[in-house]
């Protein structure tokens, strides 16, 4: 069967500490004043005593349909036999169409090599060596949860099925793998 | 700002600048001038082998050397520009710039040769002479390089247009009628700088047939171009949402002037005050330059307002 990779980012658990932010930059070589992933602390919403914050996971969605992938001139950014979405550095050209036509605005260039770059759940390093992704790792609250949608028995499936998710800008129709657990009004309860 | 999270300069949603307006200007141009000098060729029944009119010569400059500056631009653009090459050697046939990559590649020798053929009198006073054995070889096959550049003109006029409407990232951006109105305005632009070029540098009288003809088309295509603005706006208005959020960008912001002064004021409103004018007034070689430039600026402006304002708002 398919892989079906996806994420699953517990906006309850995360504190917005940006380790995982931290340590996608280290395993991925990923340059300075550049960034594959960030969790923006927004907020705070809400009216007194009940207040809330909002952390938003910023990163490749790895969509399903991908815009991405559609408009690329050259082929360069395609979807693996994984189903992941990633770029071949070197058919690269650099005309940053998929830049522009990415709704989450999460791919940029990478000043180092010139192409266009974002996060691929670490697929050529931890996830060839069957590790989880960088982020997910050490993330100290355990707030993401990563692993194949496909497996009815994976811990994702399992949140999928069990819990309220949701995922950002479905009315385009590009089915992001990103999935997000809203965060619970009044009060912390895990 | 300083956030916990990093820098934000990378999530700016205005990605492409105003080389990429020029760019659209220019593929605009091109196509539109060639559009407009064949169709007035095939309109006028010109012989082959007879002379040339102005306005066809003017064409037929404008036609490759703006593309060749159009295309300039969007390779320096490039992050990698001296590995232009591999979007010549890898098709991706799902996105519409390998497409417009085809089509331009078919394109832009065409127009070349074109060139040499309607310019092979005027060859060998610009020191070219030696082409004019190239124009001789190319005459028999005059009508099949007209029909495919005529053609392919329509394609790369539109396909500046379908290029950013593929973004469903951007809600004015990704509208059907985008295309039409970037043909529509490339025509515009093609018109004005033919009349420009041949009243200029072939010293086409300003009562010459085949200009007085254009200068006929100016209004035509102008309403068109004032409709598909209109249409473009009342769908963001009437989609609602981050669309309609995205008209702000007539009414606030740099863009809003662009617009407004640019596009509106100068693009049509010079042209259509000097349709009013006295005949002879209006039909001077001074007043028709002036509204040629005014004509170029309008269009050069819109691209520049569809590729800010379009950029500025998500859906």
């Amino acid at each position: 069967m398919n892989k079906r990779y996806v994420m699953v980012h517990d906006e309850n658990k995360c504190i917005g500490c940006q380790a995982c932010n931290v340590a996608c930059r280290s395993e991925n070589g990923v340059p300075e004043g550049v960034t594959r992933l960030q969790v923006r602390v927004e907020g705070p919403f809400g009216e007194m005593p009940n207040l809330h914050f909002k952390y938003h996971r910023v990163s490749c969605q790895q969509c399903e349909d991908a815009p991405c992938v559609k408009v690329c001139p050259t082929g360069a950014a395609y979807v693996g036999e994984d189903g992941i979405i990633s770029i071949h550095t070197d058919k690269c050209v650099g005309c940053m169409y998929c830049v522009a036509a990415c709704p989450y605005k999460v791919r940029f260039m990478n000043p180092e090599t010139k192409a266009a770059d974002k996060c691929n759940f670490c697929k050529d390093t931890r996830l060839a060596r069957g590790e989880e992704p960088a982020c997910v790792t050490v993330c100290p609250t355990d707030a993401l949860v990563f692993g194949d949608a496909n497996d009815p028995h994976s811990e994702v499936a399992i949140m999928l099925n069990t819990k309220i998710t949701y995922q950002d800008k479905t009315h385009l129709g590009t089915k992001p793998r990103v999935y997000r657990v809203p965060t619970k009004r009044g009060g912390i309860g895990l | 700002m300083n956030n916990t999270w990093g820098g934000m300069a990378q999530y700016d949603p205005v990605t492409w600048h105003w080389v990429i307006a020029v760019y659209l200007f220019m593929a605009g141009l091109s196509a539109g001038s060639l559009l407009i000098g064949i169709s007035l060729r095939w309109a006028n029944n010109e012989l082959s082998t007879g002379a040339e009119s102005g306005i066809l010569k003017a064409a037929a400059i404008i036609g490759p050397v703006a593309i060749s500056l159009g295309l300039a631009c969007l390779v320096f653009d490039l992050t990698k520009p001296f590995h232009f090459w591999l979007i010549l050697i890898h098709y991706n046939f799902q996105s519409v710039m390998a497409i417009g990559v085809l089509a331009l590649l078919a394109y832009s020798p065409l127009a070349f040769a074109y060139a040499v053929l309607v310019l092979r009198d005027d060859l060998p006073k610009w020191g070219l002479g030696f082409l004019t054995p190239v124009a001789k070889l190319l005459m028999p096959f005059r009508k099949l390089i007209e029909v495919l550049l005529f053609v392919l003109a329509i394609g790369v006029g539109a396909y500046t247009g379908f290029l950013i409407s593929a973004m469903n990232a951007y809600p004015m951006l990704n509208t059907a009628v985008l295309p039409a109105l970037f043909l529509v305005s490339g025509l515009s632009a093609g018109a004005a700088a033919n009349a420009l070029l041949a009243l200029v540098m072939f010293k086409t009288d300003s009562h010459d047939k085949t200009l007085v003809k254009m200068h006929g088309l100016e209004l035509p295509v102008m309403a068109i171009e004032i409709l598909l603005l209109f249409m473009l706006f009342c769908a963001l208005y009437f989609k609602g949402g981050a669309a309609a959020a995205a008209l702000a960008s007539l009414s606030s912001g740099l863009w809003a002037s662009v617009f407004w002064v640019g596009v509106i004021g100068i693009g049509f409103g010079i042209p259509l005050l000097f349709m009013l004018l006295p005949a002879a007034t209006r039909h001077t070689k001074g007043a028709m330059i002036m509204v040629a430039c005014a004509s170029l600026t309008g269009v050069l402006a819109l691209r520049h307002f569809i590729v800010y304002a379009g950029q500025s708002y998500l859906s």
